[in-house]
């Protein structure tokens, strides 16, 4: 740290505050600490690629139970392994602002939640979701039957046109009732 | 791509900034014990900034041109500053600029003649104005982002889901939210499987306990009243009218705070217990009744000495704005004390009670809505008492300073973040609208009706020698807008139109042109779109 290399330019800058919801501020912040996360071979290297292992180490993400799950969501590589480039940190950290509207956290959430990538949030998805939050371990989890009756008031709550898995626009629907997600959902470094 | 040959000095500076905003301890608060309990220090903080700016208005704007006039306070010779002073706030306090009784009702003379009767006037109702806008905006604000209050699944399964704090940093915060998470879970299961069930008979009986506590907390919270009327009427008969008081006397003025921060301490502990023998549909509406009987007992105790005040005070005593204003200083001052007792047994005892003597009970929770209410009724005390003596915000930012940092350290040392998560966004929309509604309108009620209505007294004070009567009012209104510059005026407000139609121009400039990176696209993501456009 403390090459001119790895200062962000004036209109890099504003290009990133106009394309994100963050400030200035919070743009040159992540790139002081995406940049703490670089060996120092990769400094010099554009576009560089920071593994997943590597940006879990941050401590805004280290303890958060989804932290994979967003790793996996906002990274751009094709090897779909979770790496993040600083443009992808970026993305991360504007959709989890201050600022950020409620329709792109929903749409964010919902895909976090969608363990398997298939667009909708059947019950598998909905059980790793409640035992993510829940306790990991055996006797932290809820029994089957707990987990049955949950999951079907979760429907019965959520599903409306009752095809047994709640797609994005019924998951945007329920989550709008709710005032405190838009205040819960965020990471702010 | 990282641009190799560009130094910005714009990021060094940057830097430097953030050093500081990293270590926001408020959000370290935030990360540890929940967004809820950060809302109450950011609360108690933005109280503080009322109470700062009324005493910057007040000392510049009365006590200042007072001082100016006549530096010496006219102490009589049988009285010297005593201790005791500080805590009854009578005595030597009395005949200072502390309260409205030392204030000249005259035009001063110096570099520009001072109007005071105007001044004073003015500045209270400037600022209480002031208070009331900021706390619309403020309501306004936080109804619009929350807008959602009417809750049709309240406790359903994915308000408790999606009420995850992304913001949690500490590996043993999380660990606790995830294990009271899984409790609430089992809990709202339970409960729906429990709401199937209910005969009718057991509604019945269910309504009886809740008629039965609303009667009982009822009949407390008049019984409270009653008695601090009779209080303030034996110890009435017990003082003299003028000064000289001997230390037993003024010891005994203390009584009545006394009382009255006694009661708002114990009594809410019983409402709790009633709470606990009623059966409540979901947890909100517990909490929302249990605010509402806490609210109602501070203000009907309130609105008690404020009649007493009005009707007895006003009428017998001489120069009674300052026997008002001492009253409410010592309703402060005890306030404060009983706060810090309340933090001292209700946080540092419960936490060695919980985890040497019974670690059944364990660590106690942050109560943040009976916090909160605290320093509202604090701050009511403040605004109530901004008329009868100018200088109490002073002793109010003392106050609530030292409060902010007893709590924090408190909170720190002896708490765990509450078992109940989420509605934290609700709740800051409830305490302003709580804070506005009840105690802001009841405190400029009673300022406006002092103002308006009472005849001041004769002997002391900006207004001394008024009488009220309909051809007096009309006369000072008369007087107020004579003052008043309306050319100023006038000309401020053409500017301002000016100023709005050239806006107005600007804006449909900008929306007739068409505008490609407009944050819509932010969904894409910025690869897809830099790509775009490189």
């Amino acid at each position: 740290m403390g090459t001119t290399a790895s200062q962000l330019g004036k209109d890099l800058l504003s290009e990133y505050q106009e394309l994100t919801f963050l400030t200035k501020q919070e743009i040159l912040l992540a790139h002081k600490r995406f940049s703490e996360l670089l060996t120092k071979d990769e400094k010099d290297v554009p576009n560089v690629r920071v593994p997943m292992e590597r940006i879990l180490t941050l401590p805004e993400l280290k303890s958060n139970p989804f932290r994979k799950r967003i790793c996996l969501v906002f990274s751009t590589s094709e090897h779909k392994d979770g790496s993040l480039t600083f443009e992808d940190f970026l993305d991360l950290l504007s959709a989890f602002s201050d600022s950020a509207t409620m329709e792109i956290k929903s749409h964010y959430a919902f895909r976090i939640f969608d363990f398997d990538d298939d667009g909708t949030l059947d019950c598998d998805d909905l059980q790793q979701l409640v035992n993510c939050l829940t306790g990991e371990t055996e006797d932290t989890r809820l029994t089957q039957d707990e987990m049955r009756q949950l999951i079907s008031n979760i429907l019965e709550e959520s599903d409306i046109d009752k095809d047994g898995t709640v797609n994005l626009s019924e998951f945007q629907h329920v989550i709008s009732r709710s005032p405190d997600f838009i205040s819960s959902f965020k990471i702010v470094l | 791509m990282w641009p190799p040959n560009t130094e910005s000095r714009l990021s060094k500076q940057y830097n430097d900034c953030l050093q500081l905003h990293r270590f926001n301890k408020l959000t370290w608060i935030g990360g540890k014990f929940g967004t809820s309990v950060q809302s109450y220090f950011v609360f108690l903080k933005w109280l503080l900034m009322f109470n700062v700016f009324s005493f910057l208005v007040n000392f510049g704007f009365i006590t200042i041109p007072q001082l100016v006039y006549d530096f010496s306070p006219n102490v009589p010779n049988t009285t010297s500053f005593r201790g005791l002073e500080i805590l009854t706030g009578a005595g030597y306090f009395n005949y200072t600029v502390m309260y409205y009784g030392s204030y000249s009702n005259e035009t001063l003379e110096g570099a520009v003649d001072y109007k005071m009767q105007l001044g004073y006037f003015f500045t209270i109702a400037v600022y209480m104005v002031l208070c009331g806008i900021a706390l619309i905006f403020s309501m306004a604000s936080s109804f619009k982002a929350n807008y959602v209050l009417a809750d049709t699944t309240s406790g359903g399964a994915w308000q408790l889901l999606c009420s995850w704090d992304f913001s949690m940093t500490n590996e043993r915060a999380v660990r606790q939210r995830k294990n009271n998470l899984r409790v609430q879970l089992k809990e709202s299961l339970s409960e729906k499987a429990q709401r199937k069930q209910l005969t009718s008979s057991e509604k019945l009986r269910h309504f009886g306990i809740y008629l039965g506590a609303w009667l009982l907390s009822s009949s407390l919270t008049v019984g409270c009243g009653a008695s601090i009327f009779f209080l303030c009427r034996y110890e009435q008969l017990h003082m003299s009218d003028t000064g000289g008081w001997s230390p037993h006397q003024e010891a005994e003025t203390l009584l009545v705070p006394f009382m009255v921060s006694l009661m708002n301490m114990v009594v809410p502990l019983f409402f709790s217990l009633f709470n606990k023998f009623e059966h409540y549909s979901s947890q909100r509406r517990q909490i929302y009744v249990l605010v509402a009987r806490n609210v109602l007992l501070r203000m009907c105790i309130l609105g008690v000495l404020c009649y007493y005040w009005m009707n007895v005070v006003a009428t017998e005593y001489s120069c009674w704005e300052s026997v008002v204003g001492q009253a409410l200083y010592r309703l402060v001052f005890v306030d404060f004390i009983f706060l810090l007792l309340g933090s001292f047994f209700g946080e540092f005892l419960s936490n060695v009670v919980g985890t040497r003597l019974l670690p059944r009970l364990g660590i106690p929770e942050f109560d943040v809505a009976r916090n909160v209410l605290e320093i509202i009724y604090a701050q009511t005390l403040a605004w109530i008492g901004i008329y009868f003596s100018p200088l109490l915000p002073a002793i109010q930012i003392l106050k609530f300073f030292i409060l902010f940092y007893i709590k924090k350290v408190s909170l720190m040392q002896n708490c765990q973040p509450p078992r109940r998560t989420g509605r934290a966004a609700q709740m800051k929309t409830i305490f302003t609208a709580l804070l506005f509604f009840p105690f802001f309108l009841g405190a400029l009620a009673i300022v406006g009706y002092t103002a308006w209505s009472l005849t001041p007294s004769k002997h002391c004070g900006p207004f001394r020698g008024l009488d009220i009567n309909v051809r007096a009012r009309l006369r000072i209104v008369s007087f107020i807008t004579q003052s008043l510059d309306f050319k100023m005026l006038f000309f401020i407000l053409q500017e301002g139109k000016d100023k709005s139609f050239l806006l107005e121009k600007l804006q449909n400039l900008q929306k007739s042109q068409p505008n490609i990176r407009s944050k819509n696209h932010k969904k894409v993501g910025i690869p897809s779109l830099l790509a775009r456009f490189s």
